[in-house]
């Protein structure tokens, strides 16, 4: 979907009004804590020669394909002087080639319908497809050029990095954006969690050609690459057309680069950023654990309990009942290096001290108090049963095959979710609250508000 | 997925969905009391996307009541009286499914997707909620105050919803789309609930509406559940129609606004017609030859070759009701100006009017919408969507035509429809300047 039919049309976005609107970060969380249904492999998974992860996912129904690789070069492994590289470096994939520049690559995709990108996030670099069956060929040959051999024409680096270092200036725009990089800085000190992804118009500006093609070479690699095919082909036929094309790719001599997961954060801080705005944004933010640890799963029920939906005990007080805010959020994000649990408003500047004691009476209610049975069930079906929704297109298939591979959960991870969240109680819940939901352990950010 | 991304795909226009190819056959079918029902097959998952439509929308507002569409689709979900209170997202959550609703100028929806055998839920509380709202003064004097909270993020905070608001307003003197969708402050603040009330009884009935639901059922036994439930409403009188026409346009129209900001937008946009038109189809053309991937014409040319603007595009709104406006936009870059932003777009108009798009673009953009199309038929919420939105325009059937009177556009029709609706003298411009 993503790209697609979307249409450069944000800037349009409000010509219309929706009655929810939910924080991006929300859907990476609930993505990843996916629970499944079926007994079925969600996807076939083999380990090419080369040491490629191959991972098919059948969809016969419609004639289209999408394809998702993933390599480990995520912002992760930016050096702490070189803040941007990875996400600087996946933008430039497609802008040359060996054999296309940019915009011929740009003109042959578009010209069957398809789209291809590419970019970094915290933990890894993606690549993206999507064409109609029937341009497979195409698609692929230009998806391996684009991770194989790109050129790093430096035209298209200068101009790749003016654009980042516009879209970092018009992002401190956003409140939301401000503070969940501020966030971030204070839950991971000196882990690359706490920097941005993008990285900052300084670091960017330092960038050079030479950063950009180490870092591909050193860290675009087969043997820490995921490539997953989902739609209309079998098994076989993927095989061939990503062997043909991904075969004789090989791994560099030096081994791959190693993360270390965060260390523990230092002591909880307070940052207010002012903005003339009438809104203030309040984002509460902490280290948890992901989904390898057995207490993420009531973890993950607590979360849902505290802030996960509509009827959620901070939406049914700051929203339904207070009219203190139009978007009140608690959600786990979890990383491959670590993991945050948040919890996030936005309200008028005069509330904030209300909206702040909601939060802290609902986040020690949690830890005092087990939730009610009728919370814990209403947490559970929700987990559990919304699960085919979430795999109901290709796309969506894709992404959540690439994370659990990703991430280490392994394929039968949907499954084990589903039965790790059947069997959570009130008391683990508590219990896990207890740990983390102690207000006093939050890192706090308030976007917005002048000084009194 | 309650996220602004699906519901921005909503709003999609070349949102295709080709039925003809690979969909089941949709059962059409209008209930006694006229309320519309599409049904189609899909058994891929075992989902349903539930989609309820009201042919209601910012368009039907008095001035002085702007945004009360808005107002009441927020407490459509605050209870009746057998669903109190919280009840209907607490049974959708509970059976594993998500819902949401939005509001456009034309329209209000409300969906659920949720696993299919979970229909009969659905259906009742759709049911309950179009005729039986409680519509209590505690209710509406809280969510009063939500939705303010809302209009500030979208509105007051956000410079892109900003200026759209100015630009609109300048636009139309006399037809409602020219009021902002969510409402004046000042109205949201004042609408009682006694036209609250007046207002769900105008438009909330079988009559004005359309149902439309795709997924993992059989039709047949599906329509005889929502004949049972929905059936039993009683028809209304129809709605008062929108009877404002906007006049033609006599010369230039400019607003100039600062706020906290980083950088500038510029938004140009002229009248134009809409579906009832067959000039529809070369606009639509022109919109995705404009603004469709890297290689469309101002993301080309302005992004990437004169590396003047971050973003630059245009749209054109295919569904709309009433004849509404093409939209250009540009966000210059870090030292560039508005009005050397401004210039490029309006030279793109020119070069629009003297030469006739390439054939490599024209075709790009018939093979972008014709794979678009497929790709719809991947996610049955989208499928049930492009149901609905041709529905309310005149036939969902309509959607099979759509494609081929795309695929017969030529470039001089596109020529023609360039020179014919972007006079120069008749553009409203809207220019955001950012103050620290």
């Amino acid at each position: 979907m993503r790209g697609r039919a979307v249409r450069f049309r944000k800037q349009l976005d409000w010509l219309m009004r929706l009655r929810r609107l939910s924080a991006g970060l929300v859907v990476l969380a609930v993505l990843l804590a996916l629970p499944a249904g079926a007994a079925k492999p969600i996807a076939h998974r083999e380990v090419l020669p080369n040491g490629i992860v191959l991972l098919v996912a059948e969809r016969p129904a419609v004639p289209i394909i999408v394809v998702r690789t993933f390599a480990h070069a995520g912002a992760v492994l930016d050096p702490p002087d070189r803040a941007g590289l990875a996400n600087l470096t996946g933008a430039l994939l497609t802008r040359g080639t060996a054999k296309h520049t940019g915009p011929e690559l740009d003109s042959a995709i578009e010209f069957v319908g398809g789209s291809l990108s590419a970019g970094a996030g915290r933990d890894g670099l993606s690549a993206s497809l999507a064409v109609l069956k029937k341009d497979l060929g195409l698609g692929l040959d230009l998806l391996a050029e684009v991770l194989l051999t790109p050129t790093f024409p430096p035209d298209e680096v200068k101009r790749k990095v003016a654009q980042i270092q516009a879209a970092i200036k018009r992002s401190e725009e956003d409140p939301g954006t401000v503070a969940n990089r501020a966030l971030a800085r204070l839950v991971f000190p000196n882990h690359p969690y706490g920097r941005p992804v993008e990285g900052t118009i300084e670091s960017v500006g330092k960038l050079t050609r030479d950063d950009v093609a180490r870092f591909h070479g050193a860290n675009v690699r087969p043997d820490t690459t995921i490539i997953t095919v989902v739609g209309a082909i079998t098994v076989d036929d993927a095989r061939r057309e990503v062997l043909a094309r991904f075969g004789g790719w090989k791994p560099p001599a030096e081994p791959s680069a190693s993360v270390p997961p965060a260390a523990a954060g230092g002591p909880p801080q307070s940052e207010t950023i002012e903005k003339d705005l009438t809104q203030a944004t309040i984002l509460l933010g902490r280290q948890a654990i992901r989904q390898t640890d057995p207490d993420y799963f009531p973890l993950a029920v607590a979360s849902y309990v505290l802030g996960g939906g509509s009827a959620s005990r901070l939406y049914s007080r700051v929203r339904e009942e207070g009219g203190l805010a139009y978007a009140v959020y608690a959600y786990v994000s979890p990383g491959k290096y670590g993991a945050s649990f948040n919890v996030s408003a936005q309200t008028r500047t005069a509330e904030i001290p209300k909206v702040l004691d909601i939060m802290r009476e609902e986040l020690v209610r949690m830890t005092r108090e087990p939730v009610t049975e009728r919370e814990l069930k209403l947490a559970k079906e929700y987990l559990i049963g919304s699960f085919p929704l979430r795999l109901d297109t290709s796309s969506k298939v894709a992404d959540f095959v690439v994370a659990i591979e990703e991430q280490g959960l392994g394929l039968d991870y949907a499954d084990r979710y589903k039965e790790r969240v059947a069997k959570v109680t009130a008391t683990d819940v508590q219990r896990v609250a207890a740990k983390f939901f102690a207000p006093d352990g939050f890192n706090r950010v308030v976007v917005g508000a002048p000084k009194p | 997925m309650r996220t602004l991304l699906v519901a921005a795909l909503l709003l999609v226009l070349v949102a295709g969905g080709a039925a003809a190819q690979s969909g089941e056959r949709v059962l059409a079918s209008t209930l006694d009391n006229g309320l519309r029902v599409l049904l189609q097959e899909d058994h891929r998952s075992p989902i349903v996307s539930f989609q309820m439509w009201y042919r209601v929308g910012s368009r039907n507002e008095a001035r002085g009541a702007t945004g009360i569409a808005h107002f009441l689709e927020h407490l459509m979900f605050k209870g009746t009286p057998t669903h109190g209170q919280g009840e209907f997202a607490r049974l959708v959550e509970q059976n594993g499914g998500q819902d949401n609703a939005f509001t456009s100028q034309d329209v209000t929806s409300y969906y659920v997707n949720i696993a299919a055998d979970r229909i009969d839920l659905v259906i009742d509380l759709e049911s309950d909620r179009m005729h039986n709202l409680r519509l209590d003064a505690k209710d509406i004097a809280s969510e009063r105050e939500v939705v303010i909270e809302e209009r500030r993020t979208r509105t007051e905070d956000d410079p892109g919803g900003f200026l759209g608001e100015e630009v609109s307003a300048i636009a139309f003197k006399s037809h409602p789309y020219g009021a902002p969708i969510i409402g004046f402050m000042e109205d949201i603040k004042r609408i009682t609930p006694e036209e609250i009330r007046a207002f769900y009884k105008t438009y909330y009935m079988p009559n004005n509406a359309v149902l439309v639901a795709v997924g993992d059922f059989k039709a047949p036994d599906v329509l005889a559940k929502i004949r049972a439930k929905f059936g039993r409403i009683p028809k209304g009188p129809p709605p008062p129609p929108v009877l404002a026409v906007e006049p033609p346009q006599n010369g230039e129209r400019r607003v100039v606004v600062g706020k906290q900001a980083q950088l500038p937008i510029v938004y140009v946009a002229y009248h134009v017609p809409n579906q009832k038109s067959p000039d529809a189809f070369p606009l639509e053309m022109l919109s995705t030859i404009l603004s469709e991937g890297r290689a469309s014409r101002l993301y080309k040319r302005l992004v990437y070759e004169r590396q003047l603007a971050l973003e630059a595009g245009g749209d054109y709104n295919y569904f709309a009701q009433d004849p509404n406006l093409f939209w250009f936009w540009g966000t210059p870059m870090p030292g560039q100006t508005p009005e050397a932003m401004e210039k490029a777009l309006l030279a793109e108009m020119e070069t629009l009017k003297k030469e006739p798009v390439t054939d490599e673009e024209l075709q790009r953009a018939k093979n972008q919408v014709e794979a678009t199309f497929v790709f719809q038929e991947d996610s049955v919420h989208r499928r049930a969507s492009l149901l609905a939105r041709f529905e309310l325009i005149g036939g969902y059937a309509d959607k099979d035509r759509f494609l081929e009177r795309l695929r017969a556009v030529t470039a001089a029709d596109v020529q023609r429809v360039a020179r014919a609706y972007f006079p120069d003298d008749k553009k409203n411009v809207g220019v955001l300047l950012p103050r620290p």
